[in-house]
């Protein structure tokens, strides 16, 4: 809601023709317009009624009027509400209304906007107590657009006003914004096709051998000896695996070399190896494995099949 | 590779008995080595065969090779959809001199000493039948004329056809269970030797055939003996047990292992089977490879070399995979070794 101008003018103190406790619950309702004439047809009248009641009382929102027509050339638009305390103390209710003028007015003249009740209520232990606060009626000045006998024209179509004249758009900020939305949608899809393999991103090899050497290398860190032969071995094999999409056994050696004809330079250390492995893992001979194939050359070895990879 | 300890000098020496008793049974049935090293595993292992194929590829042949090779008594029946378990047992009938009389049947008539009891066609003997020779297998013993016949080392080896379906009985999964291995025959594809099976006249002659096998290359009365001490000679270290344990794990859940086949819902693909008794013999039958290729330790290509015979007949499937069994199950297996990771 709009702040209203700062100069409000003050239009009504309502004495409220209420019983007497009512009475001493509302301590009184004042109305504040930005200007209470020269309003046309079709402008939106805004009003401000400030309610204020007694501590403890608080705002029954049915009771407020609804949007909608109030008489037949009046509407009200919307109304907000607002509560607050007082530096009295007393419990403040904000209700900015805004309606609307239809009223074809062929000379000045002021109307009476309609008053409306709204209760409040004060929750006790007791049950709740409600009181009514009338919103006084008041009156707004309004003028009419043009004179009642205009000046006589021989083309009807003169009397209308040419159309006003629209302000040039500027479509820079439209079209930047346009195109940086392109370029954003361009790179998700990239990533979309990178993550789903579609296009080019299907023919691009993935790096098991440099990704074990990597996992290889963050484990050196915390172990050492046997574990890290053995490590060393399963990042061998696991590289092995991802490079054919299977689980190479030692006697699938040669098959592999068939599929992947670039490892074939490696073809005896990648013997030594699958030995080596058997020893270690299946033979209980820790010290006959790492004789075939020790802990640097593994590590040499898993170097080399990356770079080989690289090149394939 | 030969890491086998000095000191185990009889199982070098068997070793050797066994590659020679590979050989004599190739020089008869020619194509079919995978079949033959299935089969002497099969005898390393002490366990009971079913050997599959179509009709004349040479399934009863290689039996009765491998019985010769084998040495000891042999017995031999036909399954028909007639046969009783009694006509296993005994056999009456009238004398000369017009008294009845009751003589053993094919499985007692060797008494203790019978070897090999090879079934012919065993899809078309009733399920009475079958329950008498899933004691048979299991127990290697039979209750008769009061007493219990036992046969420490009869060895089972049956046959069946898969191209009839009338007139047959399938075989109770109790009784497939306690079969080591179901080896499936195809004819060779190899160019020469189907050549030779074709033109050679020394293949057209079966009975001279088999008796061109060397007899009794094993002594059939040890290899109980030899059998035990291959199991204890070779080591499984705890890596290729958790390699055992993942392929089983995956094959009868294959869906939560990460294995995806086309065309099938994985969750719902194996009803069961794959008994820890079927892995027990796995392990068995993948020793006895390890001991053949000399080694003293398993490594992941035993298990692999005997998985597709040992552990195929073994997984039940759901009633709508049943059918396409043939097709799927080697599929599986194939995933299952692609991905249950070594070591």
């Amino acid at each position: 809601m709009r702040a209203l101008p700062t100069l409000p003018l003050f239009l009504a103190l309502a004495a409220l023709p209420a019983s007497a406790p009512a009475l001493a619950q509302v301590r009184g309702v004042e109305l504040r317009t930005p200007r209470a004439f020269g309003y046309f047809q079709g402008d939106l009248v805004q009003v401000q009624a400030e309610i204020r009641t007694d501590p403890g009382f608080s705002l029954q929102r049915p009771s407020l009027p609804k949007p909608g027509p109030v008489t037949y050339w009046l509407d009200l638009r919307d109304v907000t509400t607002e509560e607050s305390r007082g530096a009295d103390g007393s419990h403040v209710i904000r209700l900015r209304l805004t309606y609307q003028d239809f009223y074809v007015a062929l000379d000045a003249r002021a109307l009476e906007v309609p008053g409306f009740p709204v209760t409040v209520e004060s929750a006790g232990t007791n049950g709740s107590t409600t009181a009514v606060a009338q919103v006084p009626a008041w009156k707004i000045g309004v003028s009419p657009l043009r004179e009642v006998q205009p000046e006589r024209r021989d083309d009807p179509a003169d009397y209308l006003r040419p159309d006003g004249r629209a302000p040039r758009l500027d479509p820079q900020p439209a079209l930047a914004s346009a195109a940086a939305s392109l370029v954003l949608a361009a790179a998700a899809g990239l990533l979309l096709a990178r993550d789903r393999a579609w296009g080019m991103f299907g023919r691009r090899r993935g790096r098991p051998f440099a990704l074990a050497l990597k996992a290889f290398r963050r484990l050196k860190r915390h172990q050492q000896g046997d574990a890290l032969y053995r490590e060393a071995l399963l990042a061998l094999h696991r590289g092995l695996d991802a490079t054919d999409g299977r689980r190479v056994l030692a006697d699938d050696l040669p098959d592999f070399l068939g599929r992947h004809p670039a490892f074939r330079a490696q073809a005896r250390a990648l013997q030594d190896f699958f030995a080596a492995s058997r020893l270690a893992f299946f033979g209980r001979d820790g010290a006959g494995a790492a004789a075939r194939l020790p802990l640097p050359e593994a590590e040499s070895l898993l170097r080399r099949l990356g770079a080989l990879e690289r090149s394939a | 590779m030969n890491t086998l300890p000095p000191g185990d000098a009889m199982l070098t020496d068997w070793r050797d008995a066994a590659a020679r008793f590979e050989r004599a049974i190739g020089k008869a049935v020619v194509g079919q080595e995978r079949a033959i090293r299935l089969l002497t595993i099969a005898i390393f292992a002490r366990g009971h065969v079913m050997l599959e194929g179509d009709v004349g590829v040479g399934k009863t042949t290689l039996l009765r090779a491998v019985a010769r090779g084998l040495g000891g008594a042999y017995e031999r029946v036909e399954g028909t959809v007639d046969m009783m378990p009694t006509d296993l047992i005994y056999h009456t009938y009238l004398g000369e001199d017009g008294r009845p009389r009751v003589e053993p049947g094919p499985v007692l008539r060797q008494a203790e000493d019978l070897s090999v009891f090879f079934f012919n066609e065993i899809n078309r003997a009733r399920p009475q039948v079958h329950a008498l020779l899933l004691r048979i297998m299991a127990e290697r013993s039979v209750s008769a004329f009061n007493r219990e016949y036992r046969f420490p080392n009869l060895q089972v080896f049956a046959d069946r056809n898969r191209v009839e379906r009338e007139e047959t009985f399938e075989l109770p999964a109790a009784a497939r269970d306690r079969f080591l291995m179901e080896i499936g025959m195809e004819a060779p594809r190899d160019a020469k030797a189907r050549r030779d099976l074709v033109f050679d006249p020394r293949f057209h002659d079966t009975d001279r055939l088999t008796e061109e096998v060397e007899a009794g290359v094993l002594d059939h009365d040890r290899i109980g003996t030899i059998a035990g001490a291959i199991q204890h000679a070779i080591r499984a270290e705890p890596a290729i047990e958790s390699y055992v344990v993942g392929l089983w794990e995956a094959l009868v859940r294959p869906g939560p292992a990460g294995i995806r086949l086309p065309g099938i819902d994985m969750e719902r693909l194996v009803q069961g089977g794959a008994s820890p008794r079927g892995v027990a013999f796995l392990v068995r039958a993948a020793r006895v490879r390890a001991w053949l290729e000399g080694r003293d330790w398993l490594v992941p290509e035993d298990i692999r070399a005997v998985f597709p015979e040992v552990m195929a007949h073994r997984v039940f499937l759901e009633p709508v995979y049943e059918m396409r069994r043939a097709q799927i199950v080697p599929d599986l297996i194939r995933a299952v070794f692609e991905t249950v990771p070594a070591p």
